[in-house]
């Protein structure tokens, strides 16, 4: 993670700036996977067919 | 002195050990990573679902008397099955009711009826006594796509609108969205489920609970008289089976011509 960090392109600001971008991107992703799988494997919504 | 002098065997033993450490700070970490997915999902689907759901019934709620304020409520002959077990009835020539759409003659008679709303649409609020989260009411929308019962609990486009005759489907999350049916199992025969729409409230009684396959397609199926079916997961926490609640229409607008 800090040799990720490290060689992130850039002066320091930079570098923190990508890192934040990156990791709200992962967030959001990880949200749609948690909601796919929470809708097609724990609660459909009880719909029949 | 010689004590800071490693033996051969020491050498050979010390990147080892190195190795092991690296190998278990690895697992470490990817049982703290892992743990902490886990508890994201657990996070995301019990709280932050239904923290959204939430949000969106205040306005859902608020859109569903809107609706019963401006749609226009309809009246249409009715003459009830003859028993064929075919389901809905038909509509025909007007009858002769009194004032409440109950009949005064042999029929056929009248009942109420409003649009159908579009998907996506709240237009009815569901309550269950019996059922503590229920109690103040649930809106109600049109449709059951992914995006309509994230909201609110879904009418099944192409069953009849609470309140009309034969078999209205409605189906809502379980565990997650706010869960309106979380605690449908606790529904015994007897209980009252009033739905409120644009027509009025229409009173309907529990008559029984199944545990179904999710392709039994037959509990949507038209019934005579009036019937509500309420569908949700089940087990709690898995979509493997679906618990479906029958309950028959025993009070509202159209009871007395649905059942003359």
């Amino acid at each position: 993670m800090k040799h990720w960090f490290l060689n992130l392109p850039g002066p320091m600001a930079v570098k923190v700036v990508i890192a934040v971008l990156v990791a709200v991107v992962a967030i959001v992703a990880l949200f749609f996977f948690y909601d796919w799988v929470g809708t097609n494997l724990l609660d459909t919504g009880g719909t029949i067919g | 002195m010689d004590d800071e002098v490693t033996s051969p065997a020491q050498e050979s033993a010390t990147p080892s050990r190195g190795t092991l450490t690296r190998v278990v700070r690895a697992i470490g970490w990817t049982s703290i990573i892992a743990g902490l997915l886990i508890l994201g999902f657990v996070v995301q689907q019990l709280f932050v679902t239904s923290w959204f759901a939430e949000q969106h019934q205040e306005a859902l709620g608020e859109e569903a008397l809107e609706h019963f304020a401006t749609v226009e409520v309809g009246e249409e002959a009715y003459v009830p099955p003859s028993g064929d077990g075919s389901g809905n009835g038909s509509s025909g020539a007007t009858g002769s009711t009194n004032n409440e759409g109950a009949p005064t003659t042999g029929g056929p008679w009248t009942i109420q009826v409003e649009s159908t709303p579009d998907l996506g649409d709240a237009f009815a609020l569901i309550r269950i006594p019996s059922i503590e989260r229920l109690q103040e009411g649930w809106a109600v929308v049109e449709g059951v796509r992914v995006r309509d019962l994230k909201n609110g609990a879904g009418h099944m486009p192409h069953t009849p609108m609470p309140g009309q005759p034969g078999n209205t489907v409605i189906s809502g999350h379980r565990t997650t969205y706010g869960a309106p049916f979380h605690e449908l199992d606790t529904l015994s025969p007897g209980d009252l489920i009033e739905v409120e729409t644009a027509i009025g409230v229409s009173t309907y009684e529990v008559q029984e609970l199944k545990i179904v396959r999710p392709t039994e397609l037959w509990v949507t199926e038209p019934r005579n008289g009036a019937w509500l079916t309420l569908t949700t997961c089940h087990p709690k926490f898995s979509s493997r089976r679906r618990l479906i609640v029958f309950a028959e229409l025993v009070d509202g607008p159209n009871y007395k011509a649905i059942y003359p």
